[in-house]
C-alpha cells in the first residue's frame, strides 16, 4: 500500500556475521514515514543483532541499509544518530547514578542547536508530567515506569526520525508493559517513526501498523498488524495458540 | 537494630589482639620509640600500640542507627563491654610477651628481639609486666567505652585536642619551621623540646588552644558552612574557586621560606597532586582502571632530560626548559595515543592488567642495554641545570598568545550566534576582553623579555616548589573545566554504561583516547618537573610502586573529586612520603607501603567514595544504603497508617 513511497529506513538484503557465525540472512525490510512497526521475534532470532546492525555497532556482511534513500551502511555510530536514528535500550539501561537531567542531556549530547534543547524538554515532561518532577533525581531511584519514561525521553531528546525501540515489555510488570506501549502509541502520534522490536508478539501487534518476523536470521513473514494477528501460522507459533 | 553482645566484644578484643601482635612483631613499636609525642609519658611506640584497645573498646558498642529507629541510651554496658575487648587484646599480648619469653623466635621474625618483651611491659619484667599490660588494656578498654557516655559536644571536642597535639608533635617539622620562618621563635621554643618533642605542659597549651576558641565561636563555623551550602552550585563553584586562587596566590607570593626540607617535601606533594589529578580524569571521570600511568610521568621525564640536557647520550638539542615544555606535551599525547590505541578496546580488569604491563615496559625500554646510546641505560640521564634558566618575559608572551587565540575564537563564535539571534550578549564582550588582554600580555612580553629571569636548580627547593604549584593550579583548573564540559559528560556516560553511550552516539574510542592523552600529558609534566627537581633521572625511579601510590592518592582522596585528590596527595605524600621521597614522618620509612596499604583497604571498606568525596560519587556508592534506609521507612510509615 505504501510501495510507491521512498522507505524512511530500509535494510536491502541484510546480512550480518559474527565471526563465522551467520546472524541475519538475507534481511530485508522497510519502514515508512509515520508507521509503527514491529521486529517479532523469539530468543536467538537475531532481533537485537538487527537493532546493532541498524545503528551501526554491527557492520553488515553484505547488503545495504537505507534511512532517507542515502545508504548509511558504512557510517560510524555517532553519524547515523546525528542523522536521526537513536535507540531506547533494552532493559531501559539508564545511567543510573546520573540525574534525569543529565540522562536527558546526554540523550542530545550530538545535537548542535543547543538553544533549542530547553523547548525539547518542555516536549518531553509534556509528554510524561512525571519526568519533570524527577528531574534533579538519581535515575537510578526512580520506579521501573518513570526509567521508562525517562529511557524514552533519552532517546526523543536525539530529535530522531526513526525510534528503535529494544524489547520494551523485558522485565515489566504487565500494566507498566501496557502503559510502555500507549508511551510509543503517543510518541508515534506526535510524528516519530517507531521500530520496535520485541518477544510479545501480541502486544506489539496490538500497536503497530505492520509487523515482520524474525526466525534464526531470517525474515519468514510479513504482513500488516492486523493480518498478522489472525495469521494461523503466525498464531501458532508466536502467540501459544495450539491449533 | 542489634545491641552488641560480650561475644561482639570477645571478636573485637581478638582482632585488637592480633592487631597489637602484628605491630609489635613488626618492629613499629620498638622503633618508633624514639620519638616522643608528649614528653614524658608518651612515646610513638606506645601510642602505636594503645590507640588499640581504646579505639576497639570504644568500637564494640557502635551503634547502628537506622533511620525511623532510636538507639539504646548509653550506660555502664558500654564500659563493662569496652572494659571486655580491653582485657581480651591484654590477654593476647600477655600470651605473645610469655611466648617471646619462652622461645626464640629471632631467627625467623627479626625483629622480635630480646628487648622487645621488656619494651612490651614498659620495662617491668616478666610477672609484673603482665599484670601491668593486663591493667592498662582494661582500662583503656573501659575508657573507649566509656567515650560513649560523653555527650556529643565535648566528645568531639575531645577528640579534636587530641588529634591536634598529635598533628603537632608528629609533624613538628612543620610547625616548627613554620613558627620560626615567621620570627615566632619563642613560641617555637615553649611548644618544642630541645629534641623536638612536645612537653606535658605545651600539651596542655595546645588543648586550651582548640577548646577556648571552638567554645567562644561555638555555632559560628556552622553557620558559615551552612550558608555554603544553601548557596546555590554556581555560586558554591565561584566561591571554591576563588579559594583555590587564593591558596596559590598565597603560595607564590608570600615570601616565607620554609626552609629546604619542608620545601622539599611541599614539592613532592605538588608532584604528586599533579600526577593524581592526571589520574583522576583517567580513572576518576572516564573510569579507565590505568595501573602504568608511571609510564606518561617515565615519558615526560626522559623528554625533558633529553630536550634540555647537554648530558644527553645520542640527540641533545639542549633546549631551555620552557622551550623543552611544548615537545614534552607532544610526545607525551603521542605516547598517550600509542598505548591507548591498542588498549581502549579492553575494559576493567584487562584493561588494568594490560596498562600494569605497559608501565613495566616503558621502564625496562628506558633501562634497555640495546637503547643505552638514547637512554642512558641504567645510568639515566643528568639534566642540566642550567637549561633550565627562563626569562618570563617569554612566558609571558606565550600565554599571552594562548589568550589572543582563545578571546578572538570565543569572540568570533559568539558573534554569529549573536548575528543569528540578533542580539549581543555578553559572551562575546567576555571573548573580547580575552583577546585584548592577551593581546597586551603579549605586546609587554616581546617588549620586555627579561623582566623577570629565573633560575631552578635541583638544589633551590623554594624554586621548584612555586614552580610546581604552577603546573599544579593549570592542571586543576583543567581538570575543573573539563569536568563539567562536553567531553566531560562524555566520560561520565562512559564510565556508566560504555555501550549505551555508544549508542547515544557518543564515539567511545575518542572520549578513552581523550581522557588516556589528557592524563598522559599532565603526568608528564608530573615528570618534566621531577626531571629538574631530581637532577638526574634513572630507570629505576619509574616503579609499578609509583603508578600505585598515584592510585592510592586518587582512591583515598576521592575519585573524581579535585578537593580530594588536593588532600590526598598532602596527606599521603606529605605526611608519609613518596615512594622514594621523604615526608614530614620520618619514622614511617620503612613502614610506608604497609600503611598505603593498610588505609587503601580501610578506605575501600569504610568510606569508598574517599575522604573528600566528588557529590556524584557519594550517591553512586552509598545508593544502597540509601534505598535501604528509604525502604525501611516507607515500611515504618506504612504500618504506621495500618495500626
Amino acid at each position: 500500500m505504501m510501495a510507491d513511497r521512498t522507505p524512511l529506513m530500509q535494510f536491502r538484503n541484510v546480512d550480518t556475521h559474527y565471526g563465522p557465525v551467520h546472524v541475519l540472512k538475507d534481511v530485508s525490510l522497510e519502514i515508512y514515514s509515520g508507521e509503527i512497526v514491529c521486529l517479532l521475534g523469539g530468543n536467538a532470532s537475531g532481533k537485537t543483532t538487527t537493532l546493532k546492525t541498524v545503528l551501526g555497532m554491527v557492520i553488515p556482511s553484505g547488503g545495504d541499509i537505507l534511512l532517507d534513500g542515502e545508504v548509511i551502511t558504512t557510517w560510524s555510530t555517532s553519524e547515523r544518530v546525528r542523522r536521526g536514528l537513536s535507540m531506547v535500550p533494552e532493559n531501559r539501561r539508564l545511567f543510573k547514578r546520573m540525574t534525569v537531567k543529565e540522562n536527558l542531556e546526554i540523550g542530545a549530547f550530538l545535537r548542535e542547536d543547543r538553544e533549542e534543547l530547553a523547548a525539547d524538554m518542555e516536549r518531553i515532561f509534556d509528554l510524561f508530567p512525571r519526568v519533570k518532577e524527577r528531574l534533579n533525581q538519581k535515575a537510578g531511584t526512580l520506579s521501573g515506569g518513570e526509567q521508562q519514561m525517562v529511557a524514552v525521553g533519552r532517546a526523543m531528546m536525539a530529535r530522531p526520525k526513526v525510534l528503535l525501540m529494544d524489547e520494551p515489555s523485558m522485565g515489566l510488570a504487565p500494566v507498566l508493559v501496557a502503559q510502555n506501549f500507549e508511551i510509543i502509541q503517543q510518541i508515534n502520534a506526535a510524528g516519530t517513526t517507531v521500530f520496535v522490536v520485541e518477544q510479545n508478539a501480541n502486544m506489539a501487534l496490538s500497536i503497530a501498523d505492520r509487523g515482520y518476523v524474525l526466525q534464526t536470521g531470517s525474515i519468514v513473514l510479513s504482513d500488516t498488524a492486523q493480518n498478522l494477528l489472525v495469521n494461523p501460522e503466525m498464531r501458532a507459533a508466536y502467540l501459544g495458540e495450539v491449533e | 537494630m542489634t545491641t552488641a553482645t560480650w561475644r561482639d566484644a570477645v571478636r573485637w578484643g581478638a582482632l585488637g589482639g592480633l592487631i597489637v601482635v602484628f605491630i609489635a612483631t613488626i618492629g613499629m613499636a620498638e622503633s618508633f620509640d624514639a620519638r616522643k609525642v608528649i614528653d614524658p609519658f608518651l612515646s610513638l611506640g606506645y601510642l602505636s600500640l594503645l590507640w588499640v584497645p581504646m579505639a576497639l573498646g570504644y568500637r564494640v558498642s557502635h551503634r547502628v542507627v537506622l533511620e525511623g529507629t532510636a538507639p539504646t541510651p548509653p550506660g555502664a554496658r558500654d564500659i563493662a563491654l569496652g572494659a571486655i575487648t580491653g582485657t581480651v587484646v591484654a590477654v593476647i599480648l600477655c600470651g605473645y610477651i610469655l611466648l617471646i619469653d619462652a622461645y626464640n623466635l629471632r631467627e625467623v621474625l627479626v625483629n622480635v628481639t630480646p628487648t622487645l618483651g621488656h619494651y612490651l611491659t614498659k620495662g617491668v619484667g616478666l610477672p609484673g609486666g603482665l599484670a601491668f599490660v593486663l591493667g592498662v588494656g582494661v582500662a583503656l578498654g573501659a575508657a573507649g567505652g566509656a567515650l560513649h557516655l560523653v555527650p556529643g559536644r565535648p566528645r568531639s571536642l575531645g577528640l579534636r585536642v587530641v588529634l591536634w597535639i598529635l598533628v603537632i608533635g608528629l609533624v613538628e617539622l612543620l610547625f616548627g619551621s613554620i613558627l620560626r620562618e615567621m620570627g615566632l621563635k619563642r613560641i617555637d621554643s615553649f611548644l618544642f623540646n630541645l629534641d623536638r618533642t612536645i612537653p606535658w605542659y605545651s600539651a596542655v597549651a595546645i588543648g586550651l588552644a582548640v577548646v577556648v576558641p571552638s567554645v567562644l565561636l561555638r555555632g559560628r563555623a556552622q553557620a558559615v558552612r551552612a550558608r555554603f551550602n544553601t548557596m546555590p552550585a554556581s555560586g558554591r563553584r565561584r566561591v571554591g574557586f576563588a579559594l583555590a586562587a587564593a591558596a596559590v596566590a598565597f603560595g607564590m607570593i608570600v615570601p616565607v621560606n620554609f626552609g629546604p626540607l619542608l620545601n622539599e617535601v611541599l614539592a613532592t606533594v605538588g608532584l604528586f597532586m599533579l600526577m593524581g589529578l592526571g589520574l583522576n580524569i583517567v580513572v576518576g571521570y572516564a573510569g579507565l582502571l590505568d595501573l602504568g600511568y608511571v609510564a606518561f610521568f617515565a615519558v615526560g621525564a626522559y623528554s625533558a632530560a633529553i630536550l634540555t640536557s647537554s648530558a644527553a647520550p645520542m640527540f641533545t638539542p639542549e633546549l631551555a626548559f620552557f622551550a623543552a615544555v611544548p615537545f614534552v606535551i607532544l610526545i607525551a599525547a603521542l605516547a598517550g595515543l600509542v598505548v591507548g590505541t591498542p588498549v581502549i578496546r579492553m575494559r576493567g580488569d584487562y584493561l588494568a592488567i594490560v596498562t600494569l604491563a605497559f608501565g613495566e615496559i616503558a621502564r625496562l625500554v628506558f633501562q634497555a642495554d640495546w637503547l643505552k646510546e638514547a637512554f642512558g641505560g641504567a645510568q639515566g640521564i643528568r639534566v642540566d641545570p642550567a637549561r633550565i634558566r627562563t626569562m618570563f618575559g617569554y612566558v609571558l608572551a606565550g600565554v599571552g598568545l594562548i589568550a589572543l587565540i582563545i578571546g578572538l575564537l570565543r569572540w568570533w563564535a559568539a558573534r554569529s550566534l549573536a548575528r543569528e539571534r540578533g542580539d549581543l550578549d555578553s559572551r562575546s564582550a567576555a571573548g573580547a576582553v580575552v583577546a585584548v588582554l592577551g593581546a597586551a600580555a603579549l605586546a609587554i612580553g616581546l617588549a620586555f623579555p627579561s623582566f623577570a629571569t629565573w633560575t631552578a636548580r635541583g638544589i633551590d627547593t623554594e624554586q621548584i616548589f612555586r614552580f610546581v604549584l604552577v603546573f599544579v593550579a593549570i592542571a586543576a583548573f583543567v581538570s575543573w573545566r573539563l569536568e563539567s564540559s562536553r567531553v566531560g559528560r562524555a566520560w561520565m556516560a562512559l564510565r556508566e554504561d560504555e555501550h549505551v553511550a555508544e549508542a547515544m552516539g557518543i564515539n567511545v574510542v575518542t572520549a578513552k583516547l581523550t581522557a588516556f592523552v589528557t592524563g598522559a600529558v599532565l603526568a608528564a609534566f608530573g615528570g618534566a618537573l621531577f626531571a629538574i627537581k631530581i637532577g638526574t633521572i634513572y630507570p629505576s625511579s619509574f616503579r609499578i610502586v609509583q603508578s600505585i601510590i598515584i592510585l592510592v592518592i586518587v582512591i583515598v582522596g576521592g575519585m573524581g573529586s579535585l578537593r580530594g585528590v588536593a588532600l590526598g596527595a598532602l596527606v599521603l605524600i606529605g605526611v608519609l612520603g613518596g615512594p622514594t621521597q621523604p615526608g614530614l614522618l620520618r619514622e614511617f620509612e620503612g613502614y610506608k607501603l604497609l600503611i598505603y596499604g593498610v588505609l587503601l583497604i580501610a578506605m575501600m571498606l569504610k568510606r569508598p567514595e574517599g575522604l573528600l568525596p566528588a557529590a556524584r560519587r557519594t550517591r553512586e556508592l552509598h545508593q544502597e544504603e540509601f534505598l535501604q534506609d528509604a525502604w525501611i521507612k516507607a515500611k515504618a510509615d506504612e504500618m504506621a497508617e495500618g495500626a
